[in-house]
């Protein structure tokens, strides 16, 4: 073959190729990492959302989100509320080995007990977990949680295999091929690039998952994600920014949803630092925000407005409050009163709150504030956040579960662990209601405390909310059944490929 | 055999390099801001955890202490262990370098034949239309920013007309061709001007010395004293440029990495320094510094080989 033969055969050859494409993959294009395969180790967004695919937990959400058997066929609550009892299924792991109660005890004990384990909150209240025998497990508690089952539900409580863990090590066991209780297995990882995963045999809902292989793929960059779903090299883009939404949905073969999620933007306030440990400042500081116009600045009427301190996908949300409403001339006088106009402030933003920054900036200067934008990436962002080095800062969280208990402990409470999310936010009240609220049984009493909590935390403005933002995903139009859960969790097992 | 001592002897001069680049990173890595632990284990562990975590990475002995260690190490050939992702460095090299180094080559391949073609052009009917046009589109491909071009080709090439991937390097060697083809296009595009100009230059101040002249009064044709005299001779200025631009293509490989998502070194290396991933950042440098002095050694040779006056 001469040259001007092989050019053309070798371009044939490669045009060819890229129709080919199996028909039973699914890809997944996310900015989000996977970077362990520990359920315990770590609460980052990309290993939560594999986590859930790998371990099964003893409960699992529905499609109408309620709680429903998982790898437990049935439970009882005693009457007092500090002992749960949980009947195991005969589920199997995924090198064909039972799953007992005494695999669950003791996945339970690591994410409570380890002193490894990234984010044991939800398990705080554990005494212990035992098995009474292989499919009996008993989990007692120190004190009531109203929370304790839908805690069981997150991605964290997923069940390991005790024989393979003791056998290989930590180290070992979870390097590269996890044994996995939940839909999919670990057929190849390549850290820093990609996660493929191929379907469970050993799955215990049979005939699950449909899809056998999965394809979870790091991508950070927004433009390259959009290019590649345009182009049919994935199907679902984790992420798609507010600004791609209508191009995305003007593409062929491609749509973007809009799904609740929990994640709440908001403006945090150093509470430990002048000015904003001034209730007054703070004050003036939410009335000068637009907050509907900011809200359609940046998400193009994408998201809701924010008017509490909880995300309005968390139970007992409160509708009825508002904070203090858009007023710029009011919010100059509080910053007079003070004898504080013109006073300067610092505030310290990531790459992504550019555009947010520049409004907040424009309308706090507006009613006499000085603000300065401070850049920093996110390991610098967290590192200040943990020393309280800021005065006010922009990013938002979401929760877990639908439960509002971890988010009032990670956000709003500041002696459960997290200094109220670095702000130093301090309400006595508040803290004794969080306690209370988690162990009150009675559904309407503990609406009423939650309520409360909201209350009080939006009154003294421990955070300013900004708005309810939903998931934005792309999926090709051959994927059918696949949503992303509030809790971060891929409904792959009861996902379908349609061919096209 | 002195070629192969002078191999050995750059080598060598090779360590203390390495070295010095060791130094420098692991200071401007310790002296960054940010905690590699918390950003493992995500936003909500406790202070408690990541001071558990730090202790057992080693992360709170001093400075100085780690940095012997970790030489300690990189004599037995140990590059330590990524914090991220549990895993040696020397593993995450081995997946991301081959890309990059495809990657590099792959735009080399398509930059040489119209460097050589478009100088050749342009030099042999100076100031004539053709140049005029090659100098014009030189300039306008330095012009553009590459990660713009990247973008347009992927969303042309790639979506619109749907010839080549806009993604990922592929399994086979077939596929890497395919999958990289509109990276190393978009770097291509920017280099070729570079490499035309300089060439360009050379052969224009080549073809106008005396041995010229001396060729053509003992009757030798133009074609043979452009092929055996004057291009050999115009080759060097260049050759030593393309070393730099090699070095320099191995670092800026990190745009159209991000863009096309390429799994490659570039974005090994950017996403290691923000998750403050020190080994791997560290791994990286040497192995982007190590190329260098081989790719810097290489060109001397090929030099030497070229012009028998340049003495290795």
């Amino acid at each position: 073959m001469t040259t001007d033969k092989i050019i053309p055969a070798a371009l044939a050859l490669m045009l060819s190729a890229t129709v080919l494409s199996a028909q039973d993959a699914i890809r997944i294009a996310s900015p989000n990492k996977v970077t362990v395969l520990d359920p315990i180790v770590s609460a980052a967004g990309g290993n939560i959302e594999a986590y859930g695919q790998l371990y099964a937990r003893l409960l699992r959400k529905g499609a109408d989100g309620a709680l429903e058997p998982g790898l437990a066929e049935s439970w009882e609550v005693s009457e007092d509320g500090l002992t749960y009892t949980f009947e195991m299924r005969d589920a199997k792991f995924s090198d064909g080995s039972l799953i007992t109660a005494e695999d669950a005890a003791f996945s339970l004990t690591r994410v409570a007990k380890d002193e490894k384990s990234a984010y044991p909150a939800g398990f705080a209240p554990i005494k212990e977990v035992t098995a009474i025998d292989e499919d009996t497990l008993q989990i007692t508690l120190q004190h009531a949680s109203a929370s304790m089952l839908s805690n069981l539900e997150i991605f964290n409580a997923g069940i390991v295999s005790k024989n393979d863990v003791e056998e290989r090590g930590e180290e070992g066991a979870f390097a590269s091929d996890p044994v996995a209780s939940g839909p999919y297995m670990v057929k190849e990882w390549k850290p820093n690039d990609r996660i493929t995963l191929t379907a469970n045999p050993h799955y215990w809902r049979e005939g699950l998952p449909k899809i056998q292989t999965v394809e979870l793929i790091e991508v950070s960059d927004d433009n390259a994600r959009a290019t590649m779903a345009m182009a049919g090299e994935i199907d679902v883009n984790r992420s798609v920014p507010w600004a791609q939404v209508e191009e995305v949905n003007n593409s062929d073969g491609v749509s973007v949803a809009l799904e609740p999620s929990t994640v709440l933007y908001l403006v945090l306030p150093n509470h430990d630092k002048a000015p904003f440990d001034n209730l007054n400042v703070r004050k003036a500081a939410a009335m000068a925000l637009d907050r509907a116009a900011i809200t359609e600045a940046v998400t193009l009427g994408n998201a809701e407005v924010a008017n509490s301190t909880f995300s309005n996908a968390l139970n007992y949300h409160d509708a009825s409050l508002q904070p203090p409403a858009y007023d710029p001339a009011a919010a100059r006088k509080l910053l007079e009163e003070e004898g504080l106009v013109g006073t300067e402030i610092t505030m310290m933003i990531t790459p992504s709150f550019e555009q947010l920054a520049t409004l907040l900036k424009a309308q706090w200067d507006a009613v006499g504030f000085k603000t300065t934008v401070e850049r920093v990436d996110a390991g610098l962002w967290w590192s200040n956040m943990a020393e309280g080095e800021y005065q006010v800062t922009v990013n938002w969280y979401y929760n877990e579960t639908e439960d509002p208990d971890l988010a009032v402990r990670w956000a709003l409470c500041d002696t459960c662990g997290s200094k109220s999310y670095y702000t130093n936010y301090h309400n006595e009240e508040l803290n004794k209601l969080t306690e209370e609220a988690l162990r009150e049984r009675d559904e309407t009493k503990r609406a009423e405390l939650y309520s409360k909590i909201q209350q009080i935390s939006l009154e003294e403005l421990a955070q300013i909310p900004l708005y309810y933002a939903p998931f934005s995903i792309a999926y090709a139009d051959r994927v059918k059944g696949l949503t992303l859960t509030p809790s971060l969790q891929w409904t792959l097992e009861d996902a379908e490929l349609t061919a096209n | 055999m002195n070629t192969l001592r002078y191999i050995a002897f750059r080598l060598m001069q090779a360590i203390p390099v390495l070295l010095g680049v060791s130094i420098i990173t692991f200071t401007l890595m310790a002296a960054t801001p940010g905690d590699p632990v918390r950003l493992l284990v995500g936003d909500r562990a406790s202070a408690e955890t990541i001071a558990l975590i730090r202790d057992r990475y080693g992360l709170d002995e001093p400075i100085l202490m780690q940095y012997f260690t970790y030489l300690k190490n990189l004599v037995v050939g140990d590059l330590g262990a990524s914090l991220r992702y549990r895993v040696p460095v020397s593993q995450l090299i081995t997946q991301h370098y081959p890309v990059t180094l495809f990657l590099v080559i792959y735009t080399i391949v398509l930059t040489l034949p119209p460097v050589i073609a478009l100088a050749v052009w342009s030099a042999k009917r100076q100031n004539g239309p053709a140049d005029q046009v090659i100098r014009m589109l030189g300039v306008l491909g330095l012009a553009v920013p590459v990660f713009w071009l990247a973008l347009l080709f992927a969303r042309f090439f790639g979506v619109t007309l749907g010839w080549f991937p806009v993604s990922g390097f592929g399994e086979t060697i077939l596929d890497h061709f395919r999958h990289l083809f509109l990276p190393a296009l978009s770097t291509a595009i920017w280099v070729v001007p570079i490499l035309v100009r300089t060439l360009r230059a050379a052969l224009l101040e080549e073809m106008n010395r005396d041995y010229v002249v001396t060729g053509q009064s003992k009757g030798l044709g133009d074609r043979q004293i452009f092929r055996t005299h004057v291009f050999p001779n115009s080759v060097l200025p260049t050759l030593n440029l393309f070393a730099v631009i090699v070095a320099y293509l191995l670092g800026g490989s990190v745009i159209v990495e991000t863009v096309y998502a390429v799994p490659g070194m570039g974005k090994l290396m950017v996403d290691s320094i923000l998750a403050r991933d020190y080994f791997v950042v560290q791994g990286a440098t040497l192995v982007f510094a190590l190329t260098t002095i081989l790719v810097m050694l290489a060109v001397d040779l090929l030099s030497a080989l070229i012009d028998p006056r340049v003495t290795p």
